[in-house]
């Protein structure tokens, strides 16, 4: 299945549409637009899941190398519209209490 | 190769001249077992070409012109199919190779993370251990304490294959330092998540469930990294138990700390730890739910633990159509009395 | 005795003239049609690499002899941007699927001898020599 990643300039922040499954094969994809963003000072970005039904630990990584690259350039980003499924492997893995994930409606905008 | 083609040239004249005259398919049978002959002998397209030029120019010598010309053009033209199978058959032996090198290491790795279930009396133990490639990316360790306790470790890194499998022997040799057996389970999680978190790559990081089985006590105390919920079968009411216990990933955050969780084991409770190999089996585009994980473990209930595990993993492997997606590891812990 | 042929090579047309060169050359010294459609197809790999990456260059075609074989040499010579990383270059198993580099290690493989001196800045010499079978 592929992946597809849509860069939406809104104001001063930048919105990623990410739509497809995100694993080993995808999650490539995802890093490389994500990545110099977060690397980059000052950006902030969020990140939108709704369309996204599947995710893996890969998916977990990229998001989790953000996380590491943003504490260092100071840019910052945040998940929206996590399904429930994915929103399920943010959880139980722990990263749910450090990445800040927007209102997990599922379908809904916040 | 000369001395090949030489050998058969009078050969394919002789099948060539008599297909011409009869088109009969023993011709056609014979030519197919020189091209064979030719092909292990790794003889190119253009030779194969220039030795039909040669035939046909003896068999007619009278030959048109046009022709002749014609068969010159095809050969041209077929100079960089041989190209492309001489690198189709380097990328082979090069694979070769790999494969070779990689089941080397898959043997290595079976050997380095070899754990062995401890006999324990009244407790049955079953485990199993897939990779979805040659190597393994989850882990599991059993140890014994010198008190009695059974101390279980499931670990399970991000992504499969060979990064996943390099990065599960620093699990195993920082383990190795630890007296685990006297070293509550959070205490066990919190040091090797200070070890993973300054060695690991920063996309990647492990998920861990490690916890402590005290017979005397009838207890299991257990802390999570971020791993996989398991379960606990209860005899009593024949229903599975959650056990959720919370922790962030190892190798994330520095000085990251981990709740331990205690739960009382009753007889004939059956305690199940799993990675998500097991989880997110997937059946064609649909997704196993856990319901049904736990529908097909209730199936095997009455089997001892090994047979249980084995055959849990049988039915997923069939499931998949034999081709696991990713590790599958499953760890069953009977409390027989 | 051992004379040195030339074409220079600036345009795409320029590469159907190298090959044309030694072509001709390789039949003249007997080589049989099959080496003559390998050499024809090397020349161009070469020459196709000067007119795309170095614009300018120059392929020479010679006849060699040692005591037991002789053969055709050629060398191509540029004064392009060289190539920084030869080993990614000469990488074997993707040049005919249009994947890595220039198609050296093809070149490399339709002729019996290979060589290949580059600096970045400072251009690319490639000696090539084929032997009569």
């Amino acid at each position: 299945m592929n992946l597809s990643v849509n860069v939406q300039e809104d104001s001063n922040v930048k919105v990623l549409e990410v739509s497809g499954e995100i694993d080993a094969y995808t999650a490539p994809e995802l890093k490389e637009t994500l990545m110099p963003l977060m690397r980059e000072s000052g950006n902030e970005i969020e990140v939108d899941l709704e369309n996204v039904q599947y995710m893996d630990s890969t998916g977990l990584g990229v998001f989790v190398s953000a996380l590491k690259a943003s504490k260092e350039s100071g840019s910052h980003y945040t998940l929206k519209n996590v399904q429930d499924r994915v929103f399920r492997i943010f959880e139980i893995t722990g990263l749910s209490e450090i990445i800040e994930i927007k209102a997990a409606i599922r379908g809904g905008n916040e | 190769m000369e001395e090949t083609i030489r050998k058969n040239t009078v050969k394919y004249q002789k099948l060539l001249q008599k297909y011409i005259e009869t088109q009969d398919e023993k011709s056609l049978y014979d030519l197919e077992l020189i091209s064979k002959a030719f092909i292990k002998k790794n003889i190119l397209p253009e030779e194969l070409i220039n030795l039909h030029i040669q035939a046909m120019e003896r068999i007619y010598p009278q030959l048109l012109e046009e022709y002749k010309l014609s068969m010159e053009f095809l050969l041209e033209a077929t100079v960089f199919y041989g190209l492309a199978l001489q690198e189709v058959d380097y990328l082979r032996q090069e694979k070769d190779v790999l494969t070779s090198e990689i089941s080397v290491a898959a043997n290595m790795q079976k050997t380095l993370l070899g754990t062995q279930r401890p006999e324990v009396s009244g407790l049955d133990i079953g485990a199993i251990s897939v990779p979805a490639h040659q190597m393994n990316g989850d882990y599991h360790h059993f140890t014994k304490g010198s008190n009695g306790t059974i101390g279980i470790a499931i670990a399970d890194v991000v992504g499969k294959g060979i990064p996943a499998a390099l990065c599960m022997s620093m699990i195993k040799y920082a383990m190795d330092s630890y007296p685990e057996a006297t070293m509550s389970p959070n205490k066990v999680l919190e040091n090797l998540n200070r070890v993973v978190e300054r060695n690991i790559d920063p996309s990647m990081f492990i998920t861990m469930c490690y916890a402590h089985y005290l017979p005397a006590e009838s207890k299991l105390r257990l802390s999570s990294a971020g791993h996989e919920p398991g379960y606990i079968f209860r005899a009593e009411t024949e229903e599975f138990e959650e056990v959720r216990a919370k922790g962030i990933v190892l190798g994330v955050m520095p000085d990251a700390t981990y709740r331990e969780y205690e739960l009382a084991i009753q007889k004939d409770d059956l305690i199940i730890f799993l990675t998500d190999g097991v989880s997110e089996c997937r059946d064609g585009d649909r997704f196993i739910e856990t319901e049904e994980l736990l529908e097909v473990i209730r199936k095997y209930i009455d089997l001892p633990a090994q047979e249980l595990v084995e055959n849990v993993y049988q039915y997923f492997e069939k499931l998949q159509d034999f081709q696991l997606r990713d590790d599958f590891t499953l760890i069953v812990l009977r409390k027989e009395v | 005795m051992n004379p040195r042929s030339c074409v220079n090579i600036h345009k795409e047309w320029d590469i159907v003239g190298a090959r044309q060169l030694g072509r001709e050359m390789a039949k003249e010294i007997g080589f049989g049609t099959v080496d003559q459609a390998r050499i024809a197809t090397a020349v161009s790999e070469l020459a196709r690499n000067i007119y795309l990456y170095a614009k300018n260059g120059q392929v020479c075609f010679e006849y060699i002899y040692t005591n037991s074989q002789k053969g055709i040499l050629m060398t191509a010579v540029d004064t392009g941007p060289g190539i920084k990383d030869i080993s990614r270059v000469m990488q074997d198993g993707y040049t005919t699927s249009g994947g890595l580099g220039a198609g050296l290690p093809g070149v490399k493989r339709l002729m019996d001898e290979f060589d290949i001196e580059s600096a970045a800045g400072e251009g690319t010499k490639i000696k090539a020599i084929k032997w009569i079978r």
